[in-house]
């Protein structure tokens, strides 16, 4: 079966042993539902983004210069990019629609791991580097936002690197070191430019560190059961059987993405907001700055504290208590079908993050700031009520097998 | 519940995104609607007469070269019109206006701003551009000057005075008004993003094709799967 030139570098590579362990012959529970495609979906999206990326940096220039009208010389090259590029424009709606994409995604991947309890009890560590990939994708979106130079890059740039000015005792250092300076500017659009070129390749490298951590303990699966894996009635191979299944799901995904690159880039300012049409005018602040959308839900733990030390804090502490939810979660059942409490506690959870995202990006009134107040107090609620879980919660019967 | 919740979650966030646009984009304020159509070159060139003779006067539009006129075959602007309209400019200028930026402080207190990109950069986008040339009324309160103020611009105080001379027009004039007012609207709809015509008639396409591939790995998918049960 093998052709001479496979059998040739078979032997220098092994690659026979690596297809097969990492695919013709690894197993997979073949009850894994439609919810465990987002994690293919996700890799597709990063390359994506790497390979559109790598084509956008040969057009466009990191430099905060003056060009006539007020604009600079990054955003004429975005434009450039835009208008006189041939299929610029694809590359960067595709790029810039890919960026919500992803986190649209990553947090369905999120969600489903927290549902079925794939975060549990073998599977630590691939949530661990789960949630390290998240924050290095918010860091990623962050350098890559303020790129074009836009009233909105330069604003949420000046945000942000000033939250972390607040910090005490080191907060003026790190806020020059992001900066380049003591204000947003040319350095500070020089060093995001490298590391939005660094942070995707970091990505890469998690991302494999993500996917072996996997290996060794499988997947998880819907019941959240333990599988044997050696016995064909639990399991399929994941070639062809699961690779099949994502190439659908991803096809099917590329729809909805493709239907927004061509017909709707903007979303309505969802993805492409108004004010990054105007050129950054650092004497004048736009009448509301808010995030993109997936960066809101931080947003509002944010601004719902008086004091912005403890604003920083506690969004600081919503992001960290990610790496320990596998330890504050004691139960022995991991799949929420067999956990009535955690059952609607999650859900609640997932309804909970929306309305944070929706307080954090509407101006804020009365309403949105209670609103906001009760989903925080939810957030960290959730979190911290899991140890004591176990305690009363009656788990149901698990099944014994697929 | 299970699949069927985390299902209801992503619908909720989806008809959230959705629900929203209409607020996000309209910032709260109904603009009157804009009758323009990108595809028309009609429209477009009537637009572009009216850009060219009114707005052009103080505002530029830096990224819309007199090459770019010609090439983009929305316009189909020919060789001997473009020199027309450039004068002395060079074919890969920008369509820059002659007022100088302080004699424009001086006149009106702030430099106009480059209408490139003034579409997509205003909250209600091209409703927004034809409310605004249309919007010129008298101040009730009388604290705004005839021709600084104006129903729809934010605040109501604007710096630009009625380019096209809507505040009390003759009855008669106002379906050329509103005419002139719709067509240079749809021409800074088109300048925000001269591909966009291209993009739509090109994503029909990539839907189709997407639409054929879909079906294709689902009856793979469907094939490689069923003898498992």
């Amino acid at each position: 079966m093998k052709t001479k030139l496979f059998a040739w570098v078979d032997r220098r590579t092994g690659a026979e042993a690596i297809i097969k362990s990492q695919l013709t012959e690894y197993p997979a529970p073949k009850n894994l539902n439609w919810m465990w495609v987002f994690g293919a979906i996700a890799m597709f999206v990063l390359i994506l983004q790497i390979v559109t990326g790598i084509f956008l940096a040969m057009y466009y220039k990191p430099s905060a210069e003056l060009t006539a009208g007020g604009f600079s010389v990054a955003f004429d090259s975005v434009e450039r990019i835009m208008r006189d590029v041939n299929f610029g424009w694809l590359l960067r709606y595709v790029h810039a629609v890919g960026a919500s994409m992803f986190f649209l995604v990553v947090y369905i991947h999120m969600g489903r791991g927290m549902y079925y309890g794939s975060y549990k009890e073998p599977r630590e560590l691939i949530w661990i580097m789960g949630v390290v990939i998240l924050l290095i994708m918010q860091g990623a979106a962050f350098f890559g936002y303020l790129l074009p130079w836009g009233q909105m890059s330069f604003w949420g740039a000046t945000v942000i690197t000033n939250l972390f000015g607040a910090v005490p005792v080191l907060g003026d250092l790190i806020g020059q070191l992001l900066m380049g300076g003591f204000s947003v500017g040319d350095p500070t659009l020089n060093r995001f430019f490298s590391l939005h070129y660094l942070f995707p390749l970091l990505l890469g490298a998690i991302g494999g560190g993500h996917m072996h951590a996997l290996h060794p303990v499988h997947s998880n699966n819907p019941d959240g059961i333990d599988l044997d894996q050696n016995d064909p009635k639990n399991v399929v191979m994941f070639h062809p059987y699961v690779t099949m299944k994502d190439a659908f799901a991803v096809s099917a995904f590329l729809m909805l993405y493709m239907y927004i690159v061509f017909f709707n880039p903007q979303m309505g300012g969802y993805f492409i907001e108004v004010d990054n049409y105007l050129p950054a005018d650092p004497l004048q602040t736009p009448a509301h700055i808010a995030p993109v959308w997936y960066l809101t839900p931080w947003y509002t733990i944010l601004r719902v504290f008086e004091v912005k030390l403890v604003g920083i804090a506690f969004m600081g502490a919503s992001l960290a208590i990610l790496f320990v939810y596998p330890f504050l979660d004691r139960s022995p059942v991991r799949s929420a079908r067999y956990r009535p409490v955690y059952q609607g506690m999650v859900i609640m959870f997932f309804i909970d993050v929306i309305v944070l995202g929706y307080c954090g990006h509407t101006t804020t009134t009365e309403a949105t700031k209670i609103a906001g107040t009760i989903a925080t107090f939810y957030y960290f609620a959730f979190f911290l009520a899991l140890p004591f879980l176990p305690k009363f919660e009656k788990t149901k019967a698990l099944p014994e097998g697929v | 519940m299970k699949l069927k919740s985390i299902l209801l979650s992503a619908a909720a966030c989806v008809a959230m995104l959705t629900s929203g646009l209409a607020f996000a984009s309209g910032g709260g304020m109904v603009f009157k609607h804009a009758d323009t159509d990108v595809t028309s070159q009609a429209q477009l060139l009537r637009g572009l007469t009216v850009f060219t003779d009114t707005c052009m006067g103080c505002h530029s539009a830096k990224y819309i070269t007199y090459k770019g006129l010609m090439d983009y075959p929305e316009l189909g602007i020919s060789r001997a019109m473009a020199d027309e309209f450039r004068g002395d400019n060079a074919l890969s200028s920008g369509l820059h206006t002659e007022l100088a930026p302080e004699d424009a402080v001086e006149s009106y207190g702030k430099v106009p701003p480059d209408l490139s990109l003034v579409v997509p950069g205003r909250r209600g986008g091209v409703d927004y551009i034809y409310s605004l040339l249309t919007g010129y009324a008298h101040d009730e309160s009388g604290r705004v000057d005839d021709g600084n103020y104006n129903t729809y611009f934010p605040g109501n105080r604007t710096a630009m005075p009625d380019p096209l001379g809507w505040l009390d027009h003759d009855a008669e004039d106002t379906a050329e008004l509103e005419q002139q007012a719709h067509d240079v609207s749809a021409f800074l709809e088109f300048i925000a993003d001269p591909h966009q015509n291209t993009r739509r008639d090109l994503g029909v396409y990539v839907m189709g094709f997407l639409l054929l591939l879909t079906l294709v790995l689902f009856l793979l998918k469907r094939e490689v799967w069923k003898d498992v049960h």
